[in-house]
């Protein structure tokens, strides 16, 4: 069924009420949350003012908390995703072929961007478009906090909303991360480039994605009901004694966990189960493995992080006391679990990278993809070590002292995962004819970063150094390396390469290559100058700190705001390029052998006509042999 | 630069100086956290060690990638590439592997030892009775540091559980801190002397650490801990010789001895203060 598209009736003019209402899906979805959030609200509260008699009862905990979870319930309502698993419960007949199209977007235009579709194209630029926008947000935070520690003592911000701001920078950017390249580009290329025409489940593809919208704007919500102080990391039992503004972090997280875990639930059932005949594991894309080893840890870790959210969310609303000391509960409970979540959660940002630079490598190089097997080897064993080294983060916390040797070893031996990646680099880097397009600068800027990234994190993985660095500048500008540096700077390349088979559209222009000089010089500015005053001991989330520091704050502000600009520009270019002025890209402008560049711009809405049976890895340009044959092959291709 | 060959006894002759060059500088600057006990010298040696291992190898990869990055633009191969320079050399991803192994391996050991020899200390222990003054410089001084929102507090068992809101600690003499905390998770951050230990409510972090420079400093609260964290340095803390240090704490025995009877008896935890719940 999934080789042959499937005669069937074009979809009726005449739309039934519930097409209607899915139409205007984020329309009625918004209406669905406002009523949901008043109804629990109402009920929460009055609840309590009910058992306990309170006054203040309308920013109480259980009220705001039930208020978040039924606006998320009448938000997805709203949106049409229970009218599928409603219908089935009563009876109803699973949908027809003209419906699944329907739902699909075949003839769908601009609106159905903004309903649900189940169209992982759709779905991969709604992702593009969330996470640009988090990373605006989460951007301009970073440069009010930089602005903040221009001076020693507070000047901008008071205490409280300095650490909502640390707070919301650092989260919306977790959040921004772990869907930054297996977002867009996950949901994009991976059905492609397995030769499927579609994920495996489409509608909850489509739920993961709407997760987000709403996990964003709670978190931001928090600045409503008094902020929190406790960072991303929310170490109870601080986070006990936060007002309101905390919940507001425990649910988006819960949230973001949801859609990270079932995001990788369905990665995994469409890369096993979708691929096309002729398509072994050993001869998927690299991208796609990088995907399916990041999609066993969403699906393992996140469920860690919902449980212990969970289980803050009602040590906060009914007094609970698992993370309480003075009622037999423990601190390092909450750290454990959530570290648990953390470690594998930083891999899950970094791992899609690695996928989508050594995707991207090869079209530059013009070689095949150096030592494909071990590279996916290197992939696996970041994986799989990953699960094993969480305590690192807490070798200053007098938790089990006896246990950090073990988790000392585990840290460094992630290192030889990670080093493969470079050697696959240097290899196939090696004798090439390499092209210097604007994403191979950015891949350049990737390895650098990251190898800084890695290279700092050594010193943190030894344990009499850490005593010395944990908790500093250092430690920040360390996993800034990898996110910022590594992650982002991926992200930014991907996004440039595949904008023209994405949207039809180029933003690879002269004023880019500027914008790329600019933000890696910024970023090493800006972060070297904060890894040294790491090591003079200045430590991370204080709003005042030693006056002899001030020199190197000032140089890490006036990087940052540089950095600040230079992000800022890069959105400017993409939105000028590809929305305003929408310069048409030539037909597979980097001369991939991918298959994703063989089929037409703009995607046809199921990807295949034909889904071809034999595959080879895309990534012979030393015979200059595509991925497979479509039939009718790329004029960019034909002369190679 | 027509020739390859000449331009890889180009590359690797940059890179030994650079290496050698950089590792002469690592070896010679003074490193964080200085000197100024026997944790922090430990510190900083393992930090110089990392370094000068870390740098050749820092210089020697983003050196080869720039290399064969630049190369092909200046002096284009004139061979078609090989097999192994198209697909993979399984030899040297062996090799490779197993270097980066051995090298955790040494990496690995050397922080163990480094951990066994040092003792900073840290966990859960038993409430104990207070030791006696000690007798000697090897019988360590127990300084117990009390972190709350949002500044600290110390006792010395060893003169009675008198409280002091300045840490003064004689020169010379083995300290034990035992770090709780009264509230939320705090760490208490003695950084010239390589200290840095979590203070969480119910539990005793032990770091042993002997002082060896007189002199004032620094500390402060690395553990994100509510509003005013960013302030919590405002206590001053002295490294003094054996003999100010016998005067200093005469006085604050003298000073504390009124209010001595409305402290709680010393114990290594407290009774953390019922949590208030925000709203």
């Amino acid at each position: 069924m999934d080789a042959v598209a499937p005669a069937r009736p074009p979809i009726d003019s005449r739309p039934t009420l519930s097409r209607r209402l899915n139409d205007w899906g984020l329309l009625v979805g918004v209406i669905g949350a406002i009523v949901g959030f008043v109804v629990g609200w109402g009920i929460g509260s009055v609840a309590i003012a009910y058992s306990f008699g309170e006054d203040n009862s309308l920013g109480s905990d259980p009220g705001i908390l039930l208020g978040y979870s039924l606006s998320v319930v009448g938000f997805l309502a709203g949106m049409g995703f229970l009218n599928y698993p409603i219908g089935r419960l009563l009876g109803r007949p699973k949908a027809s072929e003209e419906d699944n199209a329907y739902l699909h977007g075949e003839g769908g235009g601009i609106a159905r961007y903004f309903r649900m579709t189940t169209d992982h194209k759709v779905i991969g630029l709604q992702y593009l478009v969330m996470i640009l926008a988090f990373l605006f947000i989460g951007g301009l935070g970073a440069m009010f906090i930089r602005a903040e520690l221009l001076t020693p003592s507070p000047t901008v911000a008071t205490p409280q909303s300095y650490l909502t701001l640390v707070g919301l920078h650092s989260t919306l950017m977790i959040f921004m991360a772990s869907a930054a390249i297996i977002g867009p580009f996950g949901n994009y290329f991976v059905p492609i480039m397995i030769g499927s025409r579609n994920m495996a489940f489409p509608r909850l593809e489509a739920l993961t994605f709407w997760l987000l919208p709403p996990a964003g704007l709670i978190l931001l919500s928090t600045v409503f009901l008094g902020g929190f102080s406790t960072g991303w990391t929310g170490y109870a039992p601080l986070s006990d004694q936060n007002v309101a503004g905390m919940d507001s972090y425990l649910m988006a997280f819960a949230l973001i966990g949801l859609s990270i875990g079932l995001s990788g639930l369905n990665m995994i059932a469409t890369i096993i189960t979708k691929r096309a005949p002729g398509m072994p594991l050993t001869r998927m894309p690299i991208f796609v493995w990088g995907v399916f080893v990041t999609s066993f840890l969403g699906l393992l870790a996140a469920p860690a992080l919902i449980g212990a959210v969970l289980m803050e969310t009602i040590d906060r609303s009914f007094q609970t006391t698992f993370y309480v000391p003075a009622g037999g509960g423990s601190p390092f409970l909450w750290e454990n679990l959530f570290w648990f979540f953390g470690h594998p959660e930083v891999y899950i940002f970094i791992i899609p990278a690695f996928g989508v630079v050594m995707e991207m490598l090869p079209v530059f190089t013009r070689k095949p993809l150096w030592g494909y097997r071990v590279s996916i080897g290197g992939m696996v064993g970041v994986g799989l070590l990953s699960f094993t080294v969480w305590q690192h983060h807490l070798f200053v916390s007098g938790l089990a002292p006896s246990l950090r040797p073990f988790y000392m070893f585990s840290t460094e031996l992630i290192s030889v995962p990670t080093g493969i990646i470079y050697l696959i680099a240097l290899g196939s880097m090696w004798r090439a004819r390499t092209r210097f397009s604007t994403p191979m600068l950015f891949i350049g800027a990737f390895f650098f970063n990251f190898l800084i990234g890695g290279f700092t994190g050594v010193f943190l993985s030894d344990v009499p150094s850490d005593f010395t660095l944990h908790a500093s500048y250092f430690v920040q500008a360390h996993f800034h390396y990898t996110i910022m540096g590594a992650e982002v700077f991926a992200l930014m390349a991907a996004i440039v390469y595949f904008l023209p088979k994405m949207t039809g559209f180029t933003m690879d222009t002269k004023l880019l290559k500027f914008q790329f000089w600019a933000v890696f010089l910024t970023f090493n500015g800006t972060f070297i100058s904060l890894i040294s005053v790491g090591i003079l001991g200045m430590t991370r989330r204080t709003i005042s700190y030693a006056a002899d520091l001030q020199p190197l704050n000032v140089s890490a502000s006036v990087f940052a705001f540089g950095l600040g600009a230079s992000m800022a520009l890069f959105l400017g270019i993409l939105i000028w390029e590809a929305v305003i002025k929408r310069t048409r890209a030539v037909e597979n402008p980097w001369e991939s052998l991918g298959v994703e560049w063989q089929v037409p711009t703009p995607v046809p809405v199921f990807n295949f006509d034909k889904v071809p049976t034999s595959w080879s890895l895309p990534y012979d340009y030393d015979t200059g042999k595509p991925a497979t044959d479509l039939g009718s092959v790329s004029p960019a291709l034909s002369g190679a | 630069m027509r020739n390859r060959a000449t331009a890889v006894r180009v590359l690797i002759g940059t890179w030994i100086v650079l290496a050698i060059a950089g590792d002469i500088g690592l070896g010679l600057a003074p490193m964080p956290p200085g000197l100024a006990s026997n944790l922090a010298s430990d510190e900083s040696t393992v930090i110089r060690i990392l370094a000068m291992a870390a740098w050749p190898i820092f210089s020697g990869v983003l050196a080869g990638m720039f290399f064969t990055l630049i190369i092909n633009k200046f002096a284009p191969s004139q061979s078609e590439a090989t097999a192994t320079e198209l697909r993979g050399n399984g030899r040297l991803q062996s090799i490779w592997i197993v270097t980066t192994v051995v090298l955790v391996l040494i990496l690995a050991t050397y922080g163990t030892v480094e951990l066994a020899v040092e003792e900073p200390g840290g966990g859960i222990t038993t409430v104990s009775a207070p030791l006696p003054q000690p007798a000697s410089a090897d019988q360590p001084l127990e300084v117990q540091v009390i972190a709350q929102q949002w500044w600290f507090t110390f006792r010395y068992p060893s003169y009675g559980g008198v409280e002091t809101a300045n840490l003064v600690l004689p020169v010379g003499q083995k300290i034990e801190f035992n770090v709780t905390s009264l509230d939320v998770v705090h760490s208490f951050n003695f950084y010239a002397l390589g200290v840095k230990a979590d203070a969480v409510p119910l539990n005793d972090n032990q770091v042993t650490v002997t002082p060896t420079e007189i002199g004032t400093y620094r500390i402060q609260c690395t553990e994100l801990c509510g509003l005013w964290h960013g302030n919590m340095a405002e206590n001053t803390a002295m490294v003094v010789s054996q003999s100010d240090f016998a005067t200093w704490i005469q006085q604050q025995t003298a000073l504390d001895a009124p209010i001595m009877k409305y402290l709680p008896p010393y114990s290594h935890t407290y009774e953390p203060e019922p949590t208030v719940y925000g709203s």
